[in-house]
């Protein structure tokens, strides 16, 4: 059983960027048209902006607001299909007999985003990119509990997900639209915990008989429930039941 | 140099500049803003060995020339906008001739 609590968290899909755009998507979720739109970063200097993809920009747009500029934040990068659109660019010039580009090929990488925001932001502790099936965002709090459970005060999570070139359209069935959630996670026993801040209980069961699986995006269920009422919520996979509980 | 060369290096000089803003993503800033004889990398408009390897390839490509990874040459040749266009200049007097 992992217990966290929620210090913060921001979330970017295209035409959800406030609070109260999410709290009115958690009432009545649906798919929102993605026209390739992605967040600006003005914050960053251009000459660092320019190697970010869109995938890394929804990264860092989430992610910056939850860490203090003098702060250090063990970092937990999750994505299932990571940089798709990169890599079908690239097996495209594999196709065409073309030289490779050597930024795209560097940061094809699944754990490029995570080395980004080391750099852009000083950050230098422990950071981890993790890529899972369709429960990725469970493993990546199984992976945050670890750091907490350490002695980190705090962690920063990220799970991204791009909408994939039309190629993959027929793999690829669990991203509605592109989407990025940042959370900072304490440990629910520390004293220091915000009484507003919402604390959950995660339990990963055996799972034996068929279950339909979420008809969202674990991270973005999980959202939705953050932001109304609900108490708990199960998603499951395969042979993994993932039951949470919110105890405050 | 006559004027129509000092057009032609101008222009070339000019194209250069957009193929660097256009490949490396520059998108804040336009051909002219950067002089042609302003230090690419390092200090001057800040780029960096990826880049090196990209412009290479960009400039490969666009040109039909090529280039050599000898490090001392290259890094003469990489120095400003305007050594790349005597450079591609060079080259491609000499893959015609």
């Amino acid at each position: 059983m992992i217990h966290l609590r929620i210090e913060q968290w921001r979330a970017w899909a295209p035409g959800l960027d406030t609070s109260s755009a999410w709290q009115t998507w958690a009432q009545a979720p649906h798919v929102v048209p993605d026209q390739q739109e992605q967040p600006e970063c003005l914050s960053l200097p251009p000459m660092q902006r320019r190697r970010l993809s869109r995938l890394a920009r929804m990264t860092m747009e989430v992610a910056s607001p939850l860490c203090g500029e003098d702060e250090q934040l063990p970092f937990v990068f999750a994505s299932r299909h990571g940089e798709t659109t990169r890599t079908f660019a690239l097996l495209g010039d594999v196709t065409d007999e073309q030289p490779l580009s050597p930024t795209q090929f560097g940061l094809s990488v699944h754990n490029a985003i995570a080395g980004q925001w080391s750099i852009l932001r000083g950050q230098r502790g422990e950071s981890v990119a993790i890529a899972g099936e369709a429960d990725t965002f469970e493993h990546a709090l199984v992976e945050a509990s670890t750091h907490l459970a350490a002695g980190a005060a705090s962690v920063l999570v990220v799970i991204a997900e791009e909408m994939p070139p039309s190629a993959y359209t027929q793999w690829i069935d669990d991203v509605p639209f592109s989407y990025a959630l940042a959370l900072r996670l304490g440990s629910a026993a520390s004293s220091e915990s915000s009484s507003t801040d919402a604390c959950w209980e995660l339990q990963l069961e055996r799972h034996d008989s068929h279950g339909a699986p979420c008809a969202w995006p674990h991270a973005l269920d999980f959202l939705r429930a953050l932001q109304t009422d609900q108490t708990s919520l199960e998603h499951v996979w395969k042979t993994r039941r993932w039951k949470w509980q919110r105890t405050r | 140099m006559n004027m129509e060369t000092a057009v032609t290096g101008h222009a070339l000089e000019q194209e250069i500049a957009q193929l660097i803003i256009d490949t490396l993503n520059l998108e804040h800033l336009s051909a002219t803003d950067i002089p042609i004889d302003q230090p690419l990398f390092g200090d001057g408009l800040g780029l960096d060995s990826v880049d090196a390897l990209e412009l290479a390839l960009a400039l490969q490509k666009r040109y039909a020339i090529r280039i050599e990874s000898d490090v001392k040459e290259a890094r003469r040749h990489f120095a400003t906008i305007a050594s790349l266009a005597a450079f591609v200049e060079a080259q491609r007097a000499a893959c015609a001739g």
